[in-house]
């Protein structure tokens, strides 16, 4: 395994609401490696957006609040860290790409004017130096015609160009850390695609890890080397990627593979997992995945902790117990 | 036996030009689609965003209403109905919505929610609409205490739920599902899908399933039409469409979908992005993006037509 | 079968919890309760003079709490009956411009098309007429009354709501409920009354409130200039307007009356604010 990048420890982040207090992410430990790709899987409110936002330490305080744990990043704790020093890191050291890129591009800008500025900012370079070096990643990102397009306006550009855009301020920096916010969900099947080819190619001969957020676990197969499985606020799997499709441990991750729709497949119905994803401020007690789960028995009503198995894996289940590598 | 035959529907908007601006651009959203729909069978509707699927769902229950073209429902002239008679004649045809959140009306509770296309066509009254909504809450999955409760205390299936058991209420013969499982969790997912089919099986209901989903679309669906720039380019059987697709731009789109096993990368098929609906090219409106595209593409629009039993496609491939 | 929560009663819970908007809404309640029991309240007449002249100008004293005016008239008598104008004339004057406004905003806004354009347009040319401009102009020509000033105020300020219903009913008129609704074969008049107006109905109320508060101050802006009310009848802004010449020897005059209508707007907006807080429906739903 690579030397880590990322170490999180029992992070917990909760966000205060009038209906009381949501533990969005309840002890979450996990480590990315370097020039790793982790896929962080999980459904909404799981709690995975909340990690990466913690990671950045762009929270909303209030109603939100890192609570305890840590972030070690290249051996420096990020939650120790200034609001200064942590300018620094974001958009330097590690990186973000939203789901959304329209609302996350400024309007009243060109998008090359603003791959320039995100240069000029944190490697004081001067204008026209800046330029160029915005020009060679539009470049990178393959967009067409990049001097032309470097005075595009967001709103000029496609959804699909316009996450190119993202991606190419995201890397201007040469950033350690790549986190991927669903960067591929608002766009369509054959948009995406392109969008996946380009996140994987970027990745080769560059020592960039990437945390690859989404709720897709065909986008998690196609990219990520390890895949983290996240279940109302806490870690339920962890594995490597090719061991997590052939046997899946925690029966979650198990019911997830199995309720997707495969082509080619004929199936009358669809194995699903019943009942509804929880609300973060109504936890079930015991293992969290208790009441939609087929194979519960009696142990289940105490939350069972990440077993260590074989081969770098982990699970949440008390099925594992006894099972440990 | 058809149940709905659509011909030559079309869908143009004026493009905001402004009011004084000449050569307001038109936006062709849908622009001359046939479709027919099979008695107790699924028609997947498959395309990406902006190929005017949503628009063409919404010209089948006359939500909008169509430029040209014709549409026949049970044998009557849908296009032709007005006032007391249209409103009617909707019972016919009901919509599942995408959004569960938009699709509910914040201050009804689910009862009257349900209850209100029961009222509206007299279907009982008294305390059978009561029971009449029990019933359904049953048929769709609910418990009866959702009966006094409001959408916001509902997740995103239920609601999803609500808005099927809403559309049931009149006694549809049509079901034209718009995204249905699109804004769902992927765990929930598989609960509507399945409940889709259940009320299939048990009712005989025909459904048009809009989706850009192919792997949910191939699941549901017995027939299935893809679309691109609002035409269809191709139509088969769901089977032969995924193992054998004839278009170009259906055989990319199948080689786009991310599938979830690990190892086998995915290739992007198609390049370029969607052109926007008020700029569609000359000529086939996908040459611009078609790795095959040849002589007449770029000047002459291909028809959709047969070109072996039962499989229809618009393309200069497969024409003599 | 359990009731459910409504998003009237959930906004409720959220009020009551509002410590500002509380006081809002008891000191709205207060000044109600004031205005309708006023001959219980004092002892005094608000229109007849006193002993002229030992009673003009007395200073707040046990008999007087808040001292008398130059006709020896009891100055929180005065002001209590004062409540009565002011409440009355903003509360049907705004009511009369949010009905108004609501009908001529969901026509708009529901028809579209032609309909909206003209009416939006005829919106546009009143807004820019000056208002008070348009007040004096009518006062000036007709006699002055309650009644007059009443209707004046309400036909004066219905545009602004006009807009906001239009735009709520422009929102509401895309969500899918809507289709939902008209694919069952709901009417016109059934989509209006129970899907569109029930959703645009807390905007509305919120507008409405915040413009009382409004509409209490060009209503005693009015009868400072000496153009609301015809006296004798006791009205806030004829209050301080009378009480402006001996500001410095009987402060008493325009002073109580002045921060009567202070509390009045500021109970209003902190109501209003609060009312929008607890049941706006874009934060809510």
């Amino acid at each position: 395994m690579p030397e880590d990048l990322l170490k999180i420890d029992e992070l917990k982040t909760v966000f205060r609401t009038e209906a009381g207090t949501a533990r969005a992410v309840d002890g979450v430990s996990f480590t990315v490696g370097r020039g790793e790709t982790v896929g962080l899987v999980g459904e909404s409110g799981c709690g995975k957006s909340v990690t990466a936002l913690s990671i950045m330490r762009l929270v909303a305080d209030p109603p939100g609040r890192i609570e305890s744990g840590s972030i070690v990043f290249e051996g420096r704790d990020l939650l120790g860290l200034s609001e200064k020093e942590m300018r620094k890191v974001r958009g330097n050291e590690i990186s973000i790409v939203f789901q959304e890129p329209l609302s996350s591009l400024n309007p009243v800008f060109t998008c090359g004017e603003q791959i320039r500025e995100a240069i000029a900012l944190h490697q004081k370079l001067g204008r026209r130096e800046s330029r160029a070096k915005a020009v060679d990643m539009l470049r990178l990102v393959r967009i067409p015609d990049p001097d032309k397009r470097y005075s595009s306006y967001p709103h000029q550009m496609s959804g699909g160009m316009r996450q190119r855009v993202m991606i190419a301020m995201a890397l201007s920096c040469q950033p350690k850390l790549l986190i991927a916010d669903e960067p591929s969900t608002a766009l369509d099947v054959s948009v995406q695609a392109q969008i996946i080819e380009l996140l994987v190619d970027l990745r080769v001969g560059r020592d960039m890890a990437v945390l690859l957020i989404t709720h897709d676990l065909a986008v998690v197969a196609q990219m990520a080397d390890r895949v983290v499985v996240m279940y109302a606020g806490s870690v339920v799997e962890e594995s490597p990627v090719e061991e997590l499709f052939a046997s899946p441990a925690h029966p979650y991750t198990k019911g997830l593979i199995d309720s997707l729709p495969k082509l080619g497949q004929s199936l009358e119905r669809l194995p699903m997992i019943p009942g509804t994803v929880p609300d973060p401020l109504h936890v079930p007690e015991g293992c969290r995945f208790s009441d939609r789960c087929q194979e519960r028995f009696d142990k289940c009503s105490v939350e069972p902790p990440l077993f260590d198995l074989a081969a770098g894996r982990r699970a949440r289940c008390w099925l594992c117990e006894g099972s440990e590598g | 036996m058809s149940v709905l035959i659509a011909k030559g529907l079309k869908k143009y908007y004026r493009s905001a030009g402004g009011f004084f601006l000449r050569g307001s651009r038109q936006l062709r959203a849908v622009d001359g689609v046939d479709i027919e729909l099979e008695k107790g069978k699924t028609l997947g509707l498959v395309g990406e965003s902006g190929c005017g699927k949503s628009t063409l769902a919404r010209l089948l229950l006359r939500l909008e209403e169509p430029t040209d073209g014709t549409l026949e429902i049970d044998g009557t002239d849908f296009l032709a109905l007005k006032g007391r008679e249209l409103r009617r004649a909707r019972r016919k045809i009901q919509m599942i919505f995408q959004d569960p959140y938009s699709s509910l009306n914040p201050r009804l509770t689910v009862g009257s929610t349900i209850a209100e296309g029961i009222r509206i066509h007299g279907l009982a009254r008294g305390a059978d609409v009561e029971r009449r909504v029990s019933e359904l809450l049953d048929q769709v999955g609910l418990p009866r205490a959702a009966y006094s409760r409001y959408p916001h205390e509902f997740s995103g299936g239920q609601r999803q739920r609500v808005g099927i058991a809403r559309a049931l209420a009149v006694e549809p013969d049509i079901i034209v599902a718009d995204e249905p499982v699109s804004a769902l969790d992927v765990s929930v997912q598989a609960q509507i899908i399945n409940l889709l089919a259940d009320l299939q099986r048990d009712l005989g209901l025909t459904y048009l399933f809009v989706a850009h989903d192919l792997g949910v679309v191939e699941h549901v669906s017995d027939r299935i039409s893809v679309m691109y720039l609002g035409r269809i380019v191709e139509s088969a059987p769901a089977k032969e469409l995924f193992s054998d697709p004839l278009h170009p731009y259906t055989a990319g789109l199948l080689a786009s979908i991310p599938t979830a096993t690990p190892g086998r990368r995915i290739k992007a098929a198609i390049s370029g992005d969607v052109p926007s609906p008020v700029d569609i090219p000359d000529g086939c409106s996908f040459h611009t993006r078609c790795p095959k595209a040849f002589g007449p593409c770029g000047s002459e629009t291909p028809r959709l037509e047969e070109v072996s039993s039962g499989r229809c496609t618009a393309c200069w491939l497969y024409k003599e | 079968m359990s009731g459910g929560r409504s998003l009237w009663s959930a906004g409720w819970a959220r009020f009551r919890r509002n410590p500002l908007a509380m006081a809002g809404a008891i000191t709205v309640l207060v000044l109600y309760l004031v205005a309708i029991l006023a001959p219980a309240l004092t002892p005094y007449d608000p229109v007849s003079h006193g002993d002229l002249p030992q009673m003009r100008h007395q200073p707040p004293s046990k008999d007087h709490p808040l001292g008398t005016d130059k006709f020896g008239r009891d100055v929180l008598t005065r002001m209590v009956y004062g409540s009565r104008i002011s409440l009355t004339v903003s509360f049907l004057a705004v009511a009369l411009s949010v009905i108004l406004g609501s009908i001529i905003g969901a026509v708009a806004g529901y028809t579209g098309g032609f309909v909206d354009a003209v009416l939006m347009r005829m919106v546009d040319a009143l807004m820019s007429i000056p208002r008070l401009f348009l007040l004096l102009t009518c006062i000036a020509l007709f006699s002055r009354s309650l009644l007059l000033v009443t209707l004046l105020l309400g036909a004066t300020g219905w545009m602004s709501t006009a807009r906001l219903v239009r735009a709520q009913i422009l929102t509401l008129k895309n969500r899918e409920f809507i289709s939902a609704a008209e694919a069952l074969g709901a009417g016109s008049r059934r989509i209006v009354l129970r899907h569109l107006i029930p959703n645009a109905l807390t905007v509305i109320i919120v507008s409405a409130t915040l413009r009382i508060g409004l509409i209490i101050l060009v209503e005693a802006a009015l009868s400072f200039l000496g153009l609301g009310v015809p006296p004798p009848t006791p009205s806030w802004g004829m209050m301080v307007y009378e009480g402006r010449e001996v500001l410095l020897d009987a402060w008493w005059v325009s002073t109580f009356p002045g921060l009567a209508i202070v509390v009045t707007v500021v109970g209003y907006n902190l109501l209003g604010d609060g009312l929008r807080d607890s049941f706006d429906p874009v934060r809510f739903t």
